[in-house]
């Protein structure tokens, strides 16, 4: 019964918020609809289905490429840096500045550099996506237990031994929080990297919708990158639940 | 370490007629390892602690020694030396068997036992148990039926697949106990295995481990501050002085063998702690007051 409730309880308050949402816009009809109703949401949506999920495809090739690209990338910096200290010392100050410059003020240096086509939004996706992962990595690989390292030391371990046996999967609950960022950071890095100019995607039918002042298609665009959000969130958490359950607390 | 194969065939047969015959015999022969003058100096942001200081000490084939002392005497440090995952100053000698060894040449030739479990989270019970048989490159499959035989003697059968979570303290105890008896060497250094068990899980797991050593035969150095802890195991109470840790005395302990948890009621127990009690406290007597200077 209680967990009935605790389940139903957020259910029903979206499904209040949904109504408002349709009385609201219902209220207020105009020719701009600055507000467009659900039901004109969904006709939308099921009216250019074909487009919508092409834009879909290709959006969701982009995020999974740059995320796929930045965790394996950020996660050999991270180890190298977690393991290498001389390495650690000349190139993490580099990886820090390299932050501090918006992705967007390299979105038309990288269109050049890469091209038109679906390189240059997954260079973008990625360079949002390493970041995190090469922090929670080398923060995960040398936060360990000082006492687990010498007790495998102590059993004549390598550090190579120690590594795969001890630091990485102490490690792993931490790169996993950092891969759930870097799935949110992904999808923002495709988005946006198509605005720099393409023909299909997302970001792309976000723009035309934008220029063509067609309300009800931005909505249904944005439904469509909430539910690719949501999805893509959705497997890596289960994931991470799943085959990384224990926590950086033992 | 290429020897240790050997030295496993050579050593284990000889104990198990130790352990019927009993304690004399293992006192004869020459000590397991012999610690001479040993002293620790830690430097901490300019100031010079000396932990451990001109420690004398030497554990027969098969001997039960275990070493008792105030908080802070540097037992634990003591341990990490003869493990070697720290270094002496020079000056100290340790024998291992006859042979002089010093800092990481002595990793992996005791088997340690710190006082956490340390299990790993992410492996079931019995692939902790083998973790340090795994270090040594032996399959998992074999390391796993060489363990697989000691879960019915530890009191975990039918726990082997589950998690360390799954545990209660004293069986994570016994599955870390495991892991160290599974890594054979002819040394166990035990650190307070059973310090953080309440009193009832303590006085059984002392026992269980007093039944296994005289199966085994193995020559353990253990640690603890509980000196009815300490006398019921031994063959012989180690007592160390408050910081900086030396050897206070040592006493052997002829009460006969298999002791049964009554003995800790009879008159010689209860001497021989007079004895150790007057020692010891004296010592956590210099450790307090000293403390208090700090405080």
């Amino acid at each position: 019964m209680t967990s009935w409730r605790n389940q139903a309880t957020p259910v029903a308050a979206i499904v209040i918020v949904l109504i408002a949402w349709e009385l609201l816009a219902r209220a207020n009809a105009s020719p701009n609809m600055l507000l467009p109703p659900i039901t004109a949401v969904l006709a939308d949506i099921w009216a250019n289905l074909e487009i919508l999920l092409r834009g879909v495809r290709r959006t969701l090739t982009e995020t999974l490429l740059g995320l796929v690209f930045g965790a394996a990338f950020g996660f050999v910096a991270g180890a190298v840096f977690a393991q290498v200290r001389i390495f650690e010392k000349m190139f993490f100050p580099l990886f820090v500045v390299s932050q501090t410059v918006p992705v967007i003020a390299f979105g038309a240096l990288v269109v050049m550099w890469f091209g038109n086509g679906i390189m240059s939004k997954v260079v973008i996706a990625f360079y949002l996506t390493f970041f995190p992962v090469t922090v929670n990595t080398h923060r995960g690989l040398l936060s360990v237990d000082q006492q687990r390292v010498d007790l495998l030391r102590a059993f004549g371990a390598s550090s190579w031994k120690i590594f795969w046996s001890l630091r990485l999967p102490a490690a792993l609950p931490s790169i996993m929080a950092s891969l759930l960022l870097g799935v949110s950071l992904s999808l923002i890095g495709a988005i946006v990297g198509e605005w720099f100019g393409d023909t299909v995607g997302l970001g792309i039918l976000l723009v035309q919708a934008m220029y063509a002042e067609d309300m009800v298609r931005l909505w249904s665009i944005i439904v469509f990158c909430g539910l690719l959000g949501t999805g893509l969130y959705g497997i890596v958490a289960w994931f991470a639940r799943r085959y990384v359950w224990w926590g950086t607390e033992y | 370490m290429a020897g240790s194969a050997l030295d496993r065939v050579e050593t284990d047969k000889p104990y198990e007629a130790l352990a019927v015959t009993g304690k004399a015999e293992a006192s004869a022969g020459s000590p397991i390892i012999e610690l001479a003058q040993l002293t620790k100096t830690f430097d901490s942001s300019g100031q010079k602690v000396v932990a451990i200081e001109g420690v004398d000490l030497a554990v027969r084939p098969g001997e039960f020694v275990t070493l008792v002392g105030p908080s802070g005497c540097g037992k634990s440090t003591l341990f990490n030396i003869v493990s070697g995952l720290l270094d002496a100053d020079t000056g100290g000698k340790i024998h291992f068997k006859g042979e002089e060894r010093q800092g990481k040449e002595l990793l992996g030739t005791v088997s340690f036992m710190p006082q956490r479990d340390l299990l790993l989270p992410w492996r079931r019970v019995i692939d902790n148990a083998v973790i340090a048989l795994e270090v040594e490159g032996m399959r998992r499959k074999e390391a796993r039926e060489k363990a697989q035989v000691m879960f019915q003697e530890f009191g975990l059968a039918g726990f082997e697949r589950h998690y360390p979570h799954q545990l209660s303290g004293g069986m994570r105890q016994r599955v870390a106990l495991m892991r160290t008896f599974l890594f054979e060497r002819d040394l166990m250094l035990l650190d307070e295995p059973f310090g953080a068990l309440d009193a009832l899980t303590r006085v059984m797991m002392q026992r269980w481990l007093l039944g296994i050593w005289q199966r085994h035969r193995r020559s353990i150095l253990f640690i603890t501050h509980d000196v009815d802890e300490a006398i019921f195991l031994g063959d012989r109470v180690v007592v160390m002085t408050a910081r900086p840790g030396r050897i206070k005395l040592s006493r052997e302990i002829d009460l006969p063998r298999p002791r049964d948890p009554h003995v800790t009621t009879t008159p010689e127990f209860l001497a021989i702690k007079a004895d150790l009690m007057e020692a010891i406290e004296e010592e956590s007597m210099k450790s307090f007051m000293s403390q208090d200077e700090r405080g």
